[in-house]
């Protein structure tokens, strides 16, 4: 007779998509082996097609329908003959940072403020966008923590992308935005270019901003080197010439190196992209790789009425989330 | 030379193709690519459109507005690894705006005086259009011409189609490219003026996506700027872009129809005014480092 009070088992998690139906947790409250997931939704830093600061929301939302990886149970993973762990204390949600329209450098230390806090607890970053600007505040609050942690540690960049980002300034907008994020990036003190590679870069680029980064030693990868060489070479390439003489990784997953035919939610869509499977084996090439903060970036709701594009980087998502805390199976 | 002294915002500032700078049709010279925009609607289409492809088209093209823009120094195909020099493009692409909505009579008349009077002035019409419909009036503008095809409703065994055609119909884009770049030289009668029509069916439809007749099994873009490339090569009368419907139903906001259209149209671009292939005194990306 009190069945349908015995259902109620106070308190209610807050309500609102998480990361993976993670838990919600302060900043100051990750310790090391977690990874910290900090939102973005700043697009004000896009120079054309805007709503990416509806892609935190989405990418949350996404990603608790993926069966993968609910808090329901364990799910077996055929990729990696292994089961998966739901996102019960290992990753979790630290919200969103303040963003404050028209004030880039307000936006900026808000976000750097959190991944800041968790490279220093010992935990990995992972922002989700957000324009491709703001991965650079995301960057230099990790670089800002790792200095903290560890004072001599250098770390190497890859970025996945269908544009190089290398410009020194953009238009009306200036030094800050989302034409210039790696360049911005590639100053901070704990970089060298020579460490920072691309991975699915299509069409033209300027030339100016190519022949800045090979004279320095970047790495670039097109998107037709994909096609050719195939997505794991390139990452087992692109992971050595990222990781000589530093001790971790950045990886910045700019979605729009996808073909926009699969993938047409994004504010700078490019053509002859890399496929979904390609993006996949991309980033399964990093499983192994001493990954220590991340971004997700160029996610706009608004621009793919199908909703295809939020899935398909929740799905990325699973693919670079997937080796943190997974077991064998031992038997079903 | 370029039309800014100070770098422009992409949406802002008067729009024309890819930056470039109008012109009177009368001022056309020998030698220039001039764009016309046709905003006509097909009221026989299968949905409503149509009209908004040439302002969609030029929106799409000022991502590509290097030459017009002091920000940037120069493209280079990524794929390719080759720097193109748009230094000249500045002086040889213009705009000529739209041709004014109005009974049809009346736009198919002002089409082929159009077209008739750039062809005549030596020029390279580039016309905008949505409908293919219109195709028919600037073949009548140009006599005895010769009409290589990319996608579209074939209509002429005599033109040279590329890729593909219609669905259930077997197609000549399917076979070995080179092969096909050989029959299209053999085809071509220096002679007579070329007419290309770029349909956006040409494009397998899973890439297009806002096209008004899709096609299954259509080309990549790497095949379709093969293409366009090759053609760019002859003294070609008159390109017309069609296929285009910007306000497909659920998929106004999406800009990949016309970012793919525009994407493969540069590499006629630059073949039609000697870019991209290398001539003495071409500088490569290592010597255009910014200081």
């Amino acid at each position: 007779m009190t069945a349908a009070i015995t259902t109620f088992h106070p308190p209610l998690s807050q309500p609102g998509f998480r990361l993976f139906d993670g838990p919600l947790r302060d900043v100051a409250d990750t310790s090391a082996d977690q990874i910290g997931v900090v939102g973005m939704p700043s697009d004000w830093t896009h120079s054309s097609r805007l709503g990416t600061r509806f892609g935190p929301d989405a990418l949350r939302r996404a990603t608790t329908l993926l069966q993968s990886m609910r808090p329901q149970g364990a799910s077996f993973d055929p990729d990696t003959g292994r089961r998966t762990v739901p996102a019960i204390d290992w990753l979790v949600d630290c919200g969103d940072a303040e963003v404050t329209a028209q004030d880039v450098d307000a936006t900026t230390q808000a976000i750097a403020a959190m991944t800041e806090g968790l490279t220093v607890a010992g935990a990995i970053p992972l922002a989700l966008g957000g324009d491709h600007y703001n991965s650079f505040p995301a960057c230099l609050g990790y670089s800002r923590g790792l200095t903290k942690r560890s004072p001599d540690a250098r770390f190497g960049y890859i970025q996945i992308d269908g544009h190089l980002d290398f410009s020194d300034r953009l238009g009306a907008w200036g030094t800050h935005n989302h034409a210039t994020n790696a360049r911005r990036i590639s100053e901070l003190p704990n970089i060298d270019v020579s460490n920072m590679v691309w991975v699915g870069i299509a069409g033209w680029v300027d030339g100016g901003d190519l022949a800045l980064i090979e004279k320095q030693g970047g790495r670039i990868f097109s998107a037709s080197d994909v096609h050719k060489m195939g997505a794991a070479e390139v990452m087992r390439q692109a992971l050595a010439h990222a990781m000589q003489g530093c001790d971790e990784l950045y990886l910045s997953i700019d979605i729009d190196a996808m073909d926009a035919g699969y993938l047409p939610g994004t504010g700078s869509i490019v053509h002859s992209g890399i496929t979904p499977r390609q993006y996949y084996d991309l980033l399964d090439g990093l499983a192994e790789a001493p990954l220590a903060g991340l971004d997700i970036v160029e996610v706009s709701p608004p621009l793919d009425p199908s909703e295809r594009t939020e899935f398909l980087a929740a799905e990325m998502l699973f693919r670079i989330l997937r080796r943190f805390r997974t077991r064998p199976v031992t038997g079903l | 030379m370029p039309l800014r002294s100070a770098p422009l915002p992409r949406m802002a500032g008067h729009l024309s193709f890819m930056r470039a700078q109008t012109k009177a049709i009368c001022d056309v010279r020998p030698g220039d690519l001039a764009v016309l925009g046709i905003p006509f609607e097909d009221t026989s289409a299968p949905y409503a459109g149509q009209s908004l492809a040439p302002r969609a088209l030029r929106e799409t093209s000022v991502y590509f507005g290097w030459h017009a823009n002091p920000q940037f120094s120069h493209p280079v195909d990524i794929d390719a690894r080759q720097d193109i020099q748009t230094d000249g493009l500045h002086e040889r692409l213009c705009d000529l705006g739209d041709i004014s909505p109005g009974p049809e009579d009346a736009i198919h008349a002002a089409l082929k005086l159009a077209t008739n009077q750039i062809s005549r002035n030596g020029a390279c019409a580039v016309i905008l259009g949505g409908s293919d419909r219109l195709s028919a009036t600037v073949q009548s503008a140009l006599s005895n011409c010769q009409t290589a095809q990319l996608g579209g409703t074939p209509r002429d065994a005599h033109d040279f189609h590329i890729a593909p055609l219609p669905n259930g119909c077997a197609s000549t884009g399917k076979s070995d490219t080179a092969a096909q770049l050989t029959k299209l030289s053999q085809w071509r009668d220096a002679s007579k003026p070329l007419f290309v029509r770029f349909d956006l069916s040409v494009f397998e439809t899973s890439l297009s996506a806002l096209c008004d007749r899709p096609r299954l099994g259509g080309c990549d873009l790497a095949t379709v700027a093969q293409w366009l490339s090759a053609l760019g090569q002859h003294e070609v009368s008159a390109i017309m872009l069609t296929g285009l419907n910007p306000n497909r139903p659920g998929m106004g906001v999406v800009k990949v129809g016309q970012r793919l259209m525009v994407t493969a149209f540069l590499a006629f671009i630059y073949a039609r005014l000697g870019f991209g292939i290398d001539h003495p005194g071409r500088q490569t990306s290592e010597e255009n480092i910014p200081t």
